[in-house]
């Protein structure tokens, strides 16, 4: 989930922090302390993410676009200038627009929005941009919330009593509820120092960017993994289970599955799960003698040369997905909806069971075929042909279809009544007994119009049809039950 | 109490799922259809449906057209609009269809099972067109319409499953429903009357609701009701937009000619009701090759594309939605104005090769004129197995993949793909994580469990006596297979010999047969049978410099792994305990110790240095930890040297066996003073004994009883393999 750090250079961020005669700090030192702390702390333990800095004051900037590069971003925090006023609305345009343009609308990102709390004044103060908010025309919409999910923290160079003091703390609570509600807004507590700041940036830090550590388990065989990103908690019903649906940290394989079989599923977020190193001794590396020092391998070093259930796993999956890709790969888990029956096609998922309970594999003793998917009870209406006449063209098709097969008698006879029992039950269900005499009618029209080289089958069977079909639209229950079907007059020209 | 319309809002939070809610008004729907005389008058529109060929037309009086009734015309348009519902949501968006005339007839209940179109057309065919000689002063749809707000007091299975699952806070579970009533009204004034009595029909309904267990009282009930009137005739009813008649009740009121001007309503109206969007397919090639039902087709070989629209979920548009790409996504306006349609376009498939897409929603669809050459053609395709990427057309004229068509068990979904940048891409090397230098994995026989391992859909019918749950059993499954599980060649010698295959797949099993402890014993006594013909080994060279061990510290490194193997099943069943006693009776006991003393102190630091790095493996099972650890202390050592090891080449013969001498030897260490290696051996343990997790004694032992201190025999046998090793 790419980070967007947006920063105030308004002049305001340069105001002085008084510290009872030590050295002096500006708001926006502690700000770039605070960032140059997460970039840190980033860079050794949330590497993966994208990143990019953005500077706003009454015009934005985008000094970083997203990148891994920490150190990049580092520098550009050092080489920050000031401007003029504080101007929220375009600033969050240009996030709009930033994260857009990579990612699209559907990646959920965090905006990271780093202000001393006052918000600017007059028109493009963000006072005026909540006040005029219901005053817009399509053109000018406030850019919240954005199209894409979104997670808001506000990180203030000021303490919360200092925001209640005017509106900026509604402003912002404003801002953060308009946004979607998800994030928080952080503020200083005790005198504006370096090490309240620090501390605020940890609460960030712990909440956001703390990496999600799990252990894979497959039976007896399992590895302590990283999963990236962190996985969110999901709400599949606020209404009738509100608590969000979290994912554990005991990552456990069930079984195995082939790749044709899951077809494509549709997941809530991907992860990468890259095997990690806890070192669960409590003793220290001992470092004996000085002149073995040289033959010591590092930590990540004999990580390295242990084995690893992650690495087994990912080499046997790519072996025996993708034998001959030379294409660089890794593990990755994908999160399905919550719930018992994520995907249709694989029932439940509490009801897939080990195949050597099967009486024969399920997927014979070539592989030839799978228990997948599983079939749903009722066919769907376009696997079944289902009758509709609500346009005209598809009675007269039905009808044609009829008179077609009434002209090949007694050749076409199977087909001949499976059609006319196909309009016979869904004239009745509609009660269109109109229907069924026209049809009659035709039948009838169809018989007195039979060449003299006709079969006398074909005209047996056109009146026989005809008659039931008159028969079935008086509604008689004897002639017009649902289920009951015309069958073929029994007649023997054999001799 | 307000019941604001929750689910027209966008999901609002980023982990929310953006999904109507399960017990919304759409999760009961009554339809309440007007079974009285006047409904048997004819709609006026009239169907031609003796199209005479011209070569036939000569001399034939045409049949005279014939028109639909406006019950017909009502009937099938409610078909039409729970074909669509039920395609879209096969479970749990309920119907329950009530027809109304001197008295009222519920054709189906809210269960499961009654919910097909299948199940209301047989039931309609019974009920049959409204009997036009009927006293009408008998008649009315308030019977109907009365029976509806009972039959939204009833509970559904959803309903009721839902609220034994939340228990004290089944309250969470709300009774909210629809009611769509089609009918021919009087007047106004008669709509305000039939809308008086569901409000008063609700609240009594409600009190009698609050002393059942069967029955919930009415949070919200949504009530449509369109009125129907044939062609050519001014409408009696005033169309109205939804107001609000209570805290319960909303109305309004659609004034409709019956025939496609109903149909089209009703089309709408299930669009808005289960937030469904149109998409239309287009350019699809019906050449002879991609069709599969040209057979009655006159000019088969010609080829053209063709336009299919699918209705679905909303929300396989919601990135077009979001990224206001709707518009020149070739969105088009129908001629109604109302209804809005995608077009995406068709991209001939490849050859049906397995891709996993990264797919971000897969939503069920439904063929909005479902008997249509192209619609059928193209349902059937996709039913065939084949899958259809679809191209979003972007205003740049940029190509992008942006859905797919598939079906999964003979239900077709069209799936969201994702097109934009990958936040994962670019991700470190597995080569260069933990275990990534490692090169000896044991991939193919990791494959060949995973074929084992695989999951097979289980009846919900068919009762395991154990009680567990099928995915229980397969984790099971999973427990046992990895109870002994080296992850690299060289670790292993068992599961390098094809001589072992037929004991360590049936050992695993939860129980085994007379035959399968038969095959056990064969397996051990053919193991026997190498040894005394003294067959070379697959033993690992990985670590040991020149020759590596002995043919007899072979087999003894083979016949202690086989024991581990066994040991971690033997209690599962008194059968496996008899092929762990085979094992313990036919195999070659340890050797004398004699040739301990080699050891070099050298190697002793370095193995005392690594176990306090910390990278030994937490099992004290047994000696494969410190042969593994030594082993690997060594690949590190001496890099250069490492030869991988292979079942195929294994060490050549060079000594003879000593079967017979150390059968009789004793295997404790009772001479001598304690060495320096057993003092290590004894730290060994005691470290492992620090990080175990289960007694090895408690997990394997019998009728409560256990030999203990067992290992000590095989740490013996290891310090003298060691020493072999390390001879040079």
């Amino acid at each position: 989930m790419p980070t967007v750090v947006l920063m105030d250079v308004s002049l305001s961020m340069t105001r002085p922090v008084s510290l009872d005669g030590i050295e002096e700090f500006q708001r926006k030192n502690l700000a770039v302390h605070g960032l140059n702390m997460l970039f840190e702390h980033m860079a050794s333990n949330y590497r993966l993410e994208f990143t990019s800095l953005m500077a706003f004051s009454s015009l934005w900037e985008l000094l970083v676009p997203f990148t891994r590069d920490y150190n990049a971003l580092q520098e550009a925090l050092s080489n920050l200038e000031d401007y003029d006023k504080t101007c929220v609305e375009a600033a969050l345009n240009g996030v709009s627009n930033v994260v857009q343009q990579e990612w699209g609308s559907a990646c959920p990102c965090q905006v990271v929005l780093v202000t001393d709390g006052s918000l600017g004044i007059g028109k493009g103060s963000l006072r005026h941009s909540l006040q005029t908010l219901k005053q817009r025309g399509d053109d000018k919409k406030f850019p919240l919330p954005f199209p894409f999910p979104t997670k808001l923290f506000i990180m203030c160079i000021a303490n919360a009593e200092e925001l209640q003091m005017t509106d900026a703390m509604d402003n912002l609570e404003e801002l953060l509820c308009l946004s979607g509600g998800d994030g928080q807004i952080f503020t200083m507590e005790g005198p504006l120092c370096m090490k309240s700041v620090q501390t605020m940036f940890g609460k960030l830090i712990d909440l956001v960017y703390s990496p999600f550590h799990a252990v894979l388990h497959c039976g007896n065989l399992s590895s302590d993994v990283q999963v990236f990103p962190r996985p969110e908690p999901v709400v599949m019903d606020e209404e009738v289970e509100p608590m969000p649906r979290t994912v554990s940290t005991d990552l456990e394989i069930v079984g195995f599955i082939e790749i044709a079989d899951i077809a494509s599923p549709p997941v809530i977020s991907r992860h990468l799960v890259l095997p990690i190193a806890v070192n669960k001794d409590v003793d220290e590396v001992g470092t004996g003698t000085t002149d073995e020092l040289e033959e010591e391998p590092s930590a990540s070093q004999m990580a390295g040369k242990s084995p690893n259930f992650c690495v087994l796993l990912h080499g046997s999956l790519k072996f025996a997905f993708l034998p001959l890709s030379k294409k660089k790969s890794n593990l990755m888990m994908s999160l399905f909806d919550p719930g018992p029956e994520p995907l249709p096609w694989l029932g439940k998922i509490s009801h897939l069971g080990p195949i050597s309970e099967a009486a024969d594999n399920p997927y014979g003793e070539d592989d030839s075929k799978s228990p997948f998917p599983v079939q749903p009870q009722v066919k769907r209406s376009y696997a079944q042909n289902v009758t509709v006449w609500i346009k005209a063209s598809g009675l007269q098709t039905d009808v044609q279809k009829i008179l077609r097969n009434a002209r090949k008698l007694p050749d076409k006879t199977q087909t001949f009544y499976k059609e006319l029992n196909r309009l016979r039950k869904a004239a009745l269900a509609f009660g269109f007994w109109e229907l069924l005499k026209g049809v009659a009618d035709l039948l009838e029209r169809e018989c007195t119009m039979l060449p003299d080289s006709a079969h006398p089958d074909a005209a047996f069977q056109l009146s026989h049809a005809a008659q039931q079909l008159k028969l079935a639209s008086t509604g008689d229950s004897q002639y017009a039950a649902f289920d009951h079907n015309i069958v073929p007059m029994h007649t023997d020209f054999s001799s | 109490m307000l019941f604001p319309d929750r689910e027209a809002l966008p999901s609002q939070g980023f982990h929310q799922i953006c999904k109507m809610k399960m017990f919304s008004v759409a999760h009961k729907t009554v339809f309440v259809v007007d079974h009285c005389p006047y409904m048997a008058e004819s709609s006026r529109q009239q169907v031609e449906c003796d199209v005479l060929t011209k070569s036939r037309a000569q001399g034939v009086i045409p049949l005279a057209p014939v028109s639909k009734s406006l019950w017909t015309c009502a009937v099938e348009c409610s078909m039409e609009y729970c074909r669509i519902l039920y395609d879209v949501y096969p479970k749990d968006k309920l119907v329950n269809y009530i027809v109304s005339d001197s008295e009222f007839h519920i054709l189906n209940s809210w269960r499961r099972e009654d919910q097909s179109t299948h199940e209301l057309m047989s039931a309609l065919a019974a009920v049959g067109p409204p009997n036009p000689r009927e006293d009408p002063e008998c008649c009315s749809i308030l019977h109907g319409l009365v029976a509806a707000v009972e039959s939204l007091c009833k509970i559904t299975e959803l309903q009721h499953e839902k609220r034994i699952a939340l228990m004290d806070t089944a309250d969470r579970v709300a009774n909210r429903g629809r009611i769509i009533c089609l009918t021919n009204a009087k007047s106004d004034t008669h709509v305000r009357m039939l809308e008086d009595c569901i409000q008063e029909t609700i609240i009594e309904q409600n009190k009698l609701a609050a002393g059942s267990d069967r029955l919930m009282a009415i949070q919200q009930c949504e009530l449509v009701l369109v009125h129907i009137y044939p062609q050519g005739e001014d409408t009696l009813v005033s169309d109205r937009p939804k107001k609000e008649i209570s805290p319960l009740l909303t109305s309004e009121v659609h004034s409709v000619r019956a025939g496609r001007h109903l149909a089209t309503k009703l089309n709408i109206l299930v669009q808005q009701h289960f937030d469904l969007a149109s998409t239309t397919i287009t350019n699809i090639p019906m050449k002879p090759t991609l069709n599969v039902c040209e057979q009655e087709e006159q000019h088969a070989n010609t080829s053209a594309n063709y336009d299919v629209e699918l209705l679905h979920h909303r929300d396989a548009h919601l990135e077009f939605f979001k990224s206001g790409d709707l518009h020149m996504a070739g969105t088009s306006t129908r001629e109604n104005g109302l209804k809005e349609t995608v077009t995406l376009k068709w991209c001939t498939p490849r050859t049906n090769s397995i891709e996993l897409h990264y797919c971000t929603g897969a939503y069920r669809i439904s063929p909005t004129d479902v008997n249509s050459r192209p619609s059928s053609c193209l349902t059937n395709f996709l039913l065939n197995g084949r899958s259809v990427l679809l191209e979003q057309p972007r205003k740049s004229g940029s190509k992008v993949i942006s859905h797919m068509l598939s079906s999964h068990g003979g239900e077709i979904f069209l799936h969201v793909l994702n097109s934009n940048r990958s936040t994962l891409e670019d991700p470190p090397s597995i080569s260069e994580g933990c275990g990534g230098r490692v090169t000896d994995y044991r991939i193919t026989d990791f494959g060949e469990f995973m074929r084992e391992n695989r999951l097979t859909p289980v009846s919900e019918s068919s009762h395991d006596p154990s009680g567990k749950l099928p995915a229980e059993r397969a984790k099971a499954q999973l427990e046992r297979h990895t109870r002994y599980w080296p992850m690299i060649i060289s670790q292993t010698t068992i599961f390098n010999m094809q001589a072992v295959v037929p004991l360590a797949n049936l050992i695993v099993k939860e129980t085994l047969t007379d035959e399968d402890v038969l095959t056990c014993q064969k397996t051990v006594y053919n193991l026997v049978d190498m040894e005394r013909k003294n067959d070379p080994l697959p033993i690992s060279t990985v670590g040991s410099r020149g020759k590596g061990p002995k043919r007899d510290e072979q087999y003894r490194i083979m016949w202690n792994e086989l024991e581990t193997l066994v040991k971690t099943h033997a209690g599962a069943t008194d059968r496996h305990q008899r092929v762990l006693d085979c094992i313990i009776a036919c195999r070659s006991k340890p050797p004398e110790e004699e040739d301990r003393k080699k050891r070099g102190r050298k190697r002793e630091e370095r193995e005392d240095r690594t176990e306090k790095n910390g990278s030994k493996e937490t099992d004290d099972k047994s000696w494969q930890d410190s042969e593994r650890l030594k082993g690997l202390m060594d690949k590190d050592e001496q890099e250069s040297e490492v030869i991988k090891d292979s079942p195929d080449s294994p060490e050549p013969l060079n000594k003879k066996p000593r079967l017979t001498s150390e059968e009789i030897q004793p295997p404790e260490r009772t001479k001598g003073p304690v060495s320096l290696l057993t003092m290590w051996s004894n730290r060994i343990t005691a470290v492992n004994s620090r990080k175990h997790q289960e007694f090895f004694g408690r997990a394997s032992s019998v009728n409560s009883k256990f030999e203990l201190y067992q290992h000590l025999k095989d740490e013996n046998g290891m310090d003298v393999h060691e020493n072999g090793k390390a001879t040079r």
